[in-house]
């Protein structure tokens, strides 16, 4: 009786840790969002850039964007919101935008194009994925440390 | 005379920290380093360091000394949080799931260490410290050529450019002092990370606790004599064990908080040292081989790491060269460990010698009898 409570209490004990884990990796999945105020062309049209796109995100902005510029932000967890204000051409009218979207869990990188969103275009259209190559120096081999050449390793303790 | 004698006991008990308070006492006004600068570097190796030096006083307690296999947790601690890193889970979403992925890596190393450390007893410290040496190579043999080729790694940030293996440093920059930082409190510009205080103050509490629950009780009398302990019905080997894998677990979550601190990850290098600076910290806080507190964890932190700050300033302001101060600190933190072993031998010896002395003297007393 007592062993068989034991089982149970570990058993419950491994799915509750396993549960946390899982939802962890839900929550804290971390993506970076690249914002693109950029022409787009999607099906033989094309959308021009805006004349000035200012990204607010989580109240701060991240930048101030002329045409063909890109922002980025961090987020963590597949909602992303951002607010931003568009202006459409020299001496237009700002127009005051909330958006949110829902991020992929697989990609990394997304990049969100504004003229694409704003006119309304299916999520395939402004939204791709980032695939970020390598620098030279990202490419180049490591030497591997060796126990010898660490006498002063702790000092950074 | 009576006074002389207890003051004579106090300062050779104390004799560790008393020499560390009169190092820092001399240093720190030749460093020229500012109050609020040191206050500040304290509390934030304090916040980093005790959860590590915790995971100290359970094999303590159970008798088995000081356990440089804490090693190994420092090991599953650092895969754990390369596998977060690859999988991209930031914040403190990433912390969490670093400590639940270290427990199961943290008990099977533990189990294997506490059973070598069962098969031999009365030599745990060396044969631990012999295992962490023997677990660095499998270590490194699992990153270094089964991570990228057996175990899935996906980012070349990670991953070596030759396609498997981890490169040298592993950043934790968007998990970086995310436990500090939050909650965090400015105090006359001393920033006080008050989320991983109060991780440690129920680390604390457990230990309290712990000590008074039925295996914490059986991990005493085991640490107190084990053949006594075998007789009163206490499983010994089990007991051992427990203590150990309990303190493996323990230092891998103390070396994910340590590294979540740092904001990276020196793959080959990060869990090597840590054993022998967290004991050494332990000591200097007047701790012994066979008894320490979570008092002498705290005054340990202080002092060791005060003379961490100050050392290489002081050893350049005196010299001129600052590679004096480092080597002093790492040259200190070797003696203090040295010294503290030599102590606890002679004092085992004094009372083996005490306890033959009485035993022959009743033998005597008997024989006139």
């Amino acid at each position: 009786m007592k062993n068989r409570r034991r089982f149970f209490f570990r058993l419950g004990a491994i799915a509750l840790l396993v549960a946390i884990a899982a939802c962890m990796m839900v929550i804290g999945r971390g993506h970076t969002v690249y914002i693109d105020n950029k022409s787009l062309e999607y099906e033989g049209e094309t959308y021009a850039p805006y004349y000035r796109a200012t990204v607010y995100v989580n109240g701060e902005r991240v930048s101030k964007l002329q045409p063909k510029e890109r922002a980025s932000a961090t987020n963590i967890g597949q909602s992303f919101s951002m607010t931003l204000e568009l202006i459409k051409e020299k001496g237009g009218e700002t127009e005051t935008v909330d958006i949110a979207i829902k991020l992929p869990y697989s990609m990394d990188g997304i990049i969100v194009n504004i003229p694409g969103y704003m006119a309304g275009l299916p999520q395939d259209a402004w939204m791709s994925e980032f695939v970020s190559t390598p620098t030279a120096a990202e490419m180049q081999d490591e030497e591997i440390p060796t126990e010898e050449e660490d006498v002063l390793a702790g000092a950074e303790f | 005379m009576k006074k002389d004698n207890k003051i004579f006991t106090f300062l050779r008990d104390n004799s560790v920290p008393i020499m560390f308070v009169i190092i820092c006492a001399v240093c720190i006004p030749v460093s020229g380093f500012s109050y609020s600068y040191l206050l500040n570097e304290i509390v934030t190796r304090m916040g980093r360091n005790i959860f590590l030096i915790l995971a100290l006083l359970i094999p303590i307690m159970s008798g088995m000394g000081l356990n440089f296999g804490m090693t190994l947790g420092a090991m599953a601690g650092e895969i754990a949080l390369i596998l977060v890193s690859d999988w991209q889970i930031w914040g403190i979403p990433g912390v969490v799931l670093a400590m639940i992925l270290s427990i199961p890596i943290s008990i099977l190393l533990g189990a294997f260490c506490g059973k070598i450390l069962n098969m031999a007893k009365g030599r745990e410290m060396i044969t631990s410290y012999i295992i962490s040496f023997f677990m660095n190579g499998i270590y490194q043999l699992v990153v270094l050529y089964m991570m990228g080729s057996i175990i899935p790694i996906k980012h070349f940030s990670v991953k070596l450019p030759r396609g498997y293996g981890i490169r040298n440093t592993v950043s934790l920059l968007n998990m970086r002092q995310c436990l500090d930082n939050l909650l965090a409190v400015r105090v006359g510009g001393v920033k006080i990370p008050v989320l991983t205080f109060m991780i440690i103050g129920v680390l604390c509490v457990f230990i309290v606790w712990f000590r008074k629950t039925k295996l914490g009780q059986d991990m005493r009398a085991v640490g107190q004599d084990m053949n006594v302990a075998r007789d009163a019905g206490i499983n010994v080997e089990r007991t051992r064990i427990i203590s150990i894998v309990m303190s493996t677990v323990l230092a891998g979550f103390g070396m994910v908080i340590y590294l979540q601190n740092m904001g990276n990850i020196a793959t080959y290098s990060s869990h090597s040292q840590i054993g022998m600076f967290c004991i050494a910290a332990l000591l200097v806080g007047g701790a012994s081989v066979d008894k320490a507190s979570i008092g002498n964890v705290f005054l340990g932190v202080i002092l060791f790491h005060t003379m961490f700050i100050v050392a290489p300033k002081a050893g350049a302001q005196i010299t001129g060269d600052s590679m004096i101060g480092e080597y002093f600190r790492v040259f200190v933190s070797y003696a203090v460990i040295t010294v503290a072993l030599i102590m606890y031998e002679t004092k085992k010896r004094k009372h083996k010698s005490a306890a033959a002395q009485q035993l022959q003297a009743a033998q005597n007393e008997e024989a006139a009898k």
